[in-house]
């Protein structure tokens, strides 16, 4: 049986995130200008407004900034996954990515405890960052 | 320039020199009802028309007199209804508006928009409406409140919309400040005795107690159940007009004392400042300025209630407790009928009817115009009869606020 959960759809900010994440790198934009890491990608620096940008690699270490446990499938897809975790990760770059906490109970997570990166090749053409702790 | 400073900056510079000019310039005239909760075979936009209907009746206009008609996004539409738009409505009601407006992804600013259109002269009298056919359209709460076919790639992470992402909120402020689901039982069971004097609640006749609310299912952990709001058949729909003319008119006035918007915009998964402070901090402070009170004037408030922590970090931002402090203010019922401060007093989004900022508005003033039967604020429910109301609209993910405070005529 094939996958049947959504898929990412890239578009023209995120196809460069998401080629990455197929390459296993979480690649981000960052400011030419003033040095700030961006999450979406955009045309446009939020703090200086600059459009000189680069693609920069993350480490793939952060913390949970924050997370929820599911308990009900709002996608037939995911019934046989309650309950799981998403979450916010920050990155130590600086940006906030929804992601997935997996390797651990939900009652073992806590905000601000620290994870890293671990992929999951969902189909030929994506890989998801989830993570785990540290 | 920092979010705090700014109103400061705002402040003294004197742009809000002028809204202190605007204090009670405005009124709220009349307020138009449905039938609600379970009321099938009704199109969303029969809701709409039937409390548009009412509230021009209730002012005692004509429909000729409305030049300005604003409504809330709207939903998808279901059961084969037709997509809602402010022109569906006004050619159903028969009128034809100076000005028409349609907010669009729950940024709240209605009110505050009429306002500066009458303030300019654009229009006399503003008609103000939401209505939906959810409950009999089976747009199931977990459906309405997420997104089935997700936004963007966060579906491909089980993501799906605004109970996950207002607990994402709600679990931030557990570790900041140490609130939580303690907090948010007085706050659902509150309210639910509120909704038991309220004969057109959805839950007036469904008591809460803490056992039942501890027993619950885990929605989207920490949220249970009862810290969501259900959804609902109906409209709901109110009249705005310069105080002048409000005199000729049928009701009572209710005086737009103080009004303040602010929209924090970002996304909920990219906030830094994902335990608040929320744009009700912001909001609260321009509304306050104009008004030129303080909180200790406040007799109750209509706070919008999406979920129960919602209530809890929009009053925190107002100040009206330190942050995790709000266990000790909601117990021992300080916002329930008898309380010090009445807080929902219709049931709110959680325990009445989901009519988006409408029901916490239309409460205020309904309030204020002494129209609300067994729960009146006052001696009938052994509370403050309120001359001042601070009612909240929120919309997105804490992406925008809206804060109106009421005073009575
Ligand atoms: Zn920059």
């Amino acid at each position: 049986m094939g996958y049947d959960k959504p898929v990412p759809k890239p578009n023209s900010d995120t196809r460069v995130f998401w080629a990455g994440c197929k390459d296993h790198e979480l690649r981000f934009q960052k400011c030419k200008e003033c040095g700030h890491v961006r999450w979406p990608p955009s045309v446009v620096c939020p703090k200086c407004y600059s459009s000189e940008t680069e693609w920069i690699v993350s480490k793939g270490k952060g913390r949970v900034y924050s997370f929820v446990v599911y308990h009900v499938a709002f996608h037939p897809a995911f019934r046989d996954e309650v309950p799981y975790v998403t979450a916010i990760v920050e990155l130590q770059e600086g940006p906030h990515l929804l992601t997935n906490i997996v390797g651990c109970k939900a009652s073992e997570i806590k905000c601000d405890m620290p994870v890293e990166v671990i992929w999951e090749d969902i189909t030929e053409e994506f890989s998801l960052p989830k993570f785990k702790p540290t | 320039m920092g979010v705090a400073c700014l109103s400061n900056y705002l402040i003294s510079y004197g742009l809000f020199m002028n809204s202190k000019q605007l204090r009670d310039k405005y009124s709220i005239v009349g307020v138009g009802y449905t039938p609600q909760g379970n009321v099938p075979n009704l199109t969303a936009v029969s809701f709409y028309l039937e409390a548009c209907v009412n509230a021009i009746l209730d002012a005692g206009l004509k429909k000729e007199d409305i030049d300005g008609l604003m409504v809330y996004r709207h939903f998808e539409p279901l059961a084969n209804d037709t997509e809602i738009t402010p022109y569906l409505i006004a050619q159903h009601l028969g009128i034809r508006p100076s000005i028409v407006g349609q907010e669009a992804n729950c940024a709240r600013g209605h009110l505050i928009n009429a306002l500066g259109l009458l303030e300019a002269g654009f229009c006399n009298y503003v008609l103000i409406a939401y209505g939906d056919n959810a409950f009999s359209g089976r747009r199931t709460f977990l459906k309405e409140a997420t997104h089935g076919e997700p936004e963007g790639d966060n579906g491909a992470f089980g993501e799906f919309g605004l109970v996950a992402n207002y607990a994402l909120a709600a679990r931030r402020g557990m570790h900041i400040f140490g609130t939580g689901p303690n907090t948010w039982r007085e706050i659902a069971v509150s309210q639910r005795k509120w909704a038991n004097l309220n004969p057109i609640a959805m839950m007036s006749k469904k008591g809460l107690s803490y056992e039942e609310y501890d027993n619950a299912k885990w929605l989207v952990e920490p949220f249970r159940i009862y810290d969501a709001c259900p959804i609902s058949d109906g409209g709901r729909a109110y009249i705005v007009t310069s105080t002048e003319r409000a005199r000729d008119l049928k009701q009572k006035p209710v005086y737009i004392m103080g009004i303040g918007e602010y929209n924090p915009s970002v996304d909920v998964h990219q906030s830094d400042f994902m335990e608040g402070p929320t744009g009700a901090k912001e909001a609260g402070k321009i509304a306050f300025t104009m008004a030129d009170i303080s909180i200790d004037d406040i007799d109750a408030c209509q706070i919008y209630d999406c979920f129960t922590y919602t209530v809890e970090v929009t009053l925190q931002d107002y100040g009206f407790f330190k942050p995790g402090e709000g266990y000790d203010w909601f117990k021992d019922g300080r916002t329930a009928p008898g309380g010090d401060l009445p807080v929902n007093t219709s049931g709110g989004l959680l325990s009445e009817a989901y009519f988006m900022g409408l029901t916490p508005l239309t409460e205020g003033v309904m309030q204020l115009m002494s129209r609300c039967g067994d729960r009146q604020l006052g001696p009938k429910t052994d509370t403050k009869k309120p001359q001042i109301i601070l009612c909240s609209d929120n919309g997105g993910v804490f992406q925008s606020n809206s804060t109106v405070i009421l005073r009575s005529s």
